[in-house]
């Protein structure tokens, strides 16, 4: 019960709570340069969500069992190597560089998946895959992970790791196709010359993060409201 | 740019107003709302991602003649990745509590649109000198960049400067600046302002 | 062994084995998704400027690289490439092209502002796709009205309003086609331009000339006066001329059809414009009043 309380509000956390664009301000190129049209920025959505779970589930596998300190297969060569038993083995050093090449390669991975499976799918948002290589959001997504499997109790567990990549996605999604919807009416209004295009794009953003914030503290209220319901 | 390769000087004077990484270019968004709460992270963030711009700059250079088409985004991204790790424990290390602060944003850098554009744009393709004067340009333009948006947000939202109270204790502080929405608004209202000049002297020089 | 490296020898191997992993799946990959492209595609979608305008009738530059490398579209449809692109690509397929022309954006309306009849004051969205919905917001229900959504959606810069009219600049125009599509009365059509100047008719409307007079001071009254000097090129249909611009013009003067048009609806629009003013221009003649005044002999 505790553990799908748990997940539940880490998705909500990173969906709406703190969302990714709105609140972490990651993955805003995207967010302003292809939120111009809904049924494409619906599209770079789902393609954001569905290589976040990927490379989520990768980073979380290398991190747990590799890179974290007293990871168990960098333990094992640690000690076989035959390295001060005192000491403990870290190689977080490595997870940047082992994050990108990982978000890289799955990213390459699911475009030649998608273009030969599902040609009419690659066609309507394999564009947006190379830019998504490179998209801020994943990599947050990724050390996000790595913040939570630094140590002691509490490891975050593979479900945690997807629900928070998930989340992020699903936010992402809802931030950018309310702005895709905004900028549509928008292209209709008398936007001042030195405005155009970008400029009225943050405005309208930070108006819209303002709007999120109205979601701060539904976390701890559902968590509550879940504990009373429990305990009867 | 020309057709005829700017020379290193141009690049340098290039980087810093005209081609601005933020107000012209609009890449690196990500730092640039989230560290300018205040100007101490902001200046810290501005000086690691020039650190991390110029020796992958350099980098990229010496290695121009490897660069294979299909594989150059992630060879420089490999790159930047090394470099910001260095510029990360380094921090870490002798300036721990702005480490702290600044958190995620740094990896971010890896990801951060500017270096990876100068790097495909120009230093795979020009040699050292090149680089050199593009990469302390552009890291001068986002420096100024990121300090002015700080320089507003912190002196409007909360009175202060580099920690140091300015405005009297009398100012309503406009808290809404030092937060996410404030971000996007201060951004959106400088980059305005930019473009407004711009347009003007644009037109003096039209006119004249 | 020390710590230290041993860390090192840990990373590298480590990094290292996640490299050949990756390398070996992606090379995997590579081979077991293969999709078969033709490489005449991707040389096509080389030459092609990759504007994505749709100006082709093709969504993208990729969709018609694919329709021409598989013969299903003409070489010569893409308007930004202009001429250089269809030769490259003819060259690259080994076709042949025949005789292309530019396809050219003009508008088929010459009334300024103050020559349209019978306007009221509209003051409601400065759009022509709004005002186009409200009735009797000027006489003529053809002609241009102004509001700019051709210059609005033309990324090249080739159209200007004038005093409420769209004058389209032909050599900024590469036939992308926006404003072809965002005129609300369709009065912007392409024109081939197989020489210089192309006779072009300016104005759309179809009416008998008594209600054309009401309503505009310019416009096409159906005198037919034009098709007489044009032998044949020119042809009367709905009261208006229609120039057949599949028919060879050489030898017939149209500058006699434009005489003899006792409106404004009938114009030349030339490309290079400012070559022709070099060229053909008579410059203005100053007077010289040195040679009149001190070479006449004083007979006292």
């Amino acid at each position: 019960m505790d553990t799908i309380v748990s997940l539940f509000l880490i998705f909500i956390g990173a969906a709406l709570i703190n969302n990714f664009v709105l609140h972490y301000f990651v993955g805003i190129c995207p967010f302003i340069g292809v939120s111009r049209r809904v049924d494409l920025a619906f599209g770079m959505g789902c393609a954001v969500t569905f290589v976040i779970g990927i490379a989520a589930t990768l980073s979380w596998t290398l991190t747990f069992y590799i890179l974290r300190p007293e990871a168990p297969l960098s333990a094992w060569l640690w000690n076989s190597m035959g390295a001060d038993p005192t000491t403990v083995v870290d190689l977080s050093i490595l997870s940047y560089i082992a994050y990108i090449f990982v978000i890289a390669s799955s990213v390459q991975f699911v475009e030649m998946y998608v273009k030969k499976f599902f040609p009419s799918l690659h066609r309507s948002f394999g564009v947006f895959l190379p830019l998504i290589s490179t998209n801020c959001a994943i990599l947050f997504a990724c050390l996000e992970i790595m913040k939570n499997l630094q140590g002691g109790d509490q490891l975050w567990g593979l479900h945690h790791a997807l629900a928070l990549s998930l989340g992020g996605g699903v936010g992402f999604t809802i931030a950018i196709v309310i702005m895709a919807g905004l900028r549509e009416e928008l292209e209709l209004c008398d936007v001042p010359k030195a405005l155009k295009g970008p400029g009225i794009a943050l405005l309208v953003a930070g108006i819209l993060a303002m709007a999120f914030m109205g979601f701060t503290g539904v976390d701890r209220g559902v968590a509550d409201a879940i504990r009373t319901l429990t305990q009867h | 740019m020309a057709s005829s390769s700017p020379s290193p000087a141009e690049r340098f004077i290039a980087g810093i107003l005209p081609e601005n990484p933020i107000y012209r270019q609009l890449l690196g968004m990500c730092p640039t709302l989230a560290v300018t709460n205040s100007l101490k992270p902001a200046l810290t963030m501005a000086a690691a991602t020039a650190f991390v711009l110029l020796c992958a700059n350099i980098s990229i250079s010496l290695i121009r003649p490897l660069l294979k088409p299909h594989l150059r985004i992630l060879i420089f991204t490999l790159t930047i990745a090394t470099f910001v790790t260095i510029a990360d424990r380094v921090l870490a290390a002798y300036l721990y509590e702005m480490s702290k602060q600044l958190g995620p944003y740094v990896p971010l850098i890896i990801v951060n649109c500017i270096i990876i554009s100068r790097c495909e744009a120009c230093s795979s393709k020009q040699p050292l000198p090149h680089a050199v004067a593009d990469a302390v340009g552009m890291g001068i333009g986002f420096a100024l960049a990121l300090s002015s948006l700080a320089f507003v947000r912190e002196l409007l939202g909360m009175g202060s400067l580099f920690g140091y109270q300015v405005l009297p204790s009398s100012w309503p502080n406009w808290g809404i600046l030092v937060l996410p929405p404030g971000a996007f608004l201060t951004l959106g209202v400088l980059l305005g302002a930019v473009n407004a000049w711009t347009a003007r002297r644009k037109a003096r020089v039209q006119s004249n | 062994m020390d710590n230290t490296l041993i860390t090192i020898l840990l990373s590298a191997g480590i990094l290292l084995v996640i490299a050949v992993l990756m390398a070996l799946i992606l090379g995997w990959a590579n081979i077991a998704f293969h999709v078969p492209t033709d490489p005449k595609v991707a040389a096509v979608n080389e030459i092609l400027p990759g504007a994505n305008c749709g100006g082709c009738g093709f969504v993208g530059c990729s969709e018609y690289a694919e329709a021409v490398a598989n013969g299903k579209a003409a070489a010569t449809l893409c308007g930004p490439g202009g001429q250089d692109a269809a030769n490259r690509i003819a060259e690259t397929l080994g076709l042949d092209l025949g005789q292309t022309w530019p396809f050219k954006a003009v508008v088929h309306c010459s009334a300024k502002r103050e020559q349209r009849l019978k306007q009221t004051p509209y003051f409601g969205e400065q759009s022509c796709a709004a005002a186009n919905l409200v009735p009797g917001i000027q006489g003529c229900v053809y002609g241009c009205l102004g509001y700019g959504d051709c210059q609005d959606v033309c990324e090249y810069g080739a159209i200007d309003m004038v005093d409420g009219l769209a004058i389209i600049d032909v050599d900024k125009c590469t036939g992308c086609r926006a404003c072809e599509k965002a005129c609300p009365r369709g009065i912007i059509t392409m024109i081939p331009f197989k020489t210089e100047e192309v006779l072009v008719v300016t104005c759309s409307n179809k009416d008998k000339g008594v209600l054309v007079k009401d309503v505009c001071t310019v416009g096409c009254i159906g005198c037919s006066a034009c098709t007489k000097p044009a032998d044949g090129l020119i042809e009367m249909v709905n009261d208006l001329p229609v120039v057949n611009y599949d028919k060879d013009s050489s030898g017939i003067d149209l500058h006699k059809s434009i005489e003899k048009c006792p409106r404004e609806s009938l114009m030349f629009i030339g490309l290079h414009k400012d070559k022709k003013k070099a060229q053909g221009e008579p410059e203005r003649i100053e007077a010289n009043f040195a040679t009149t005044v001190d070479q006449t002999e004083w007979r006292g």
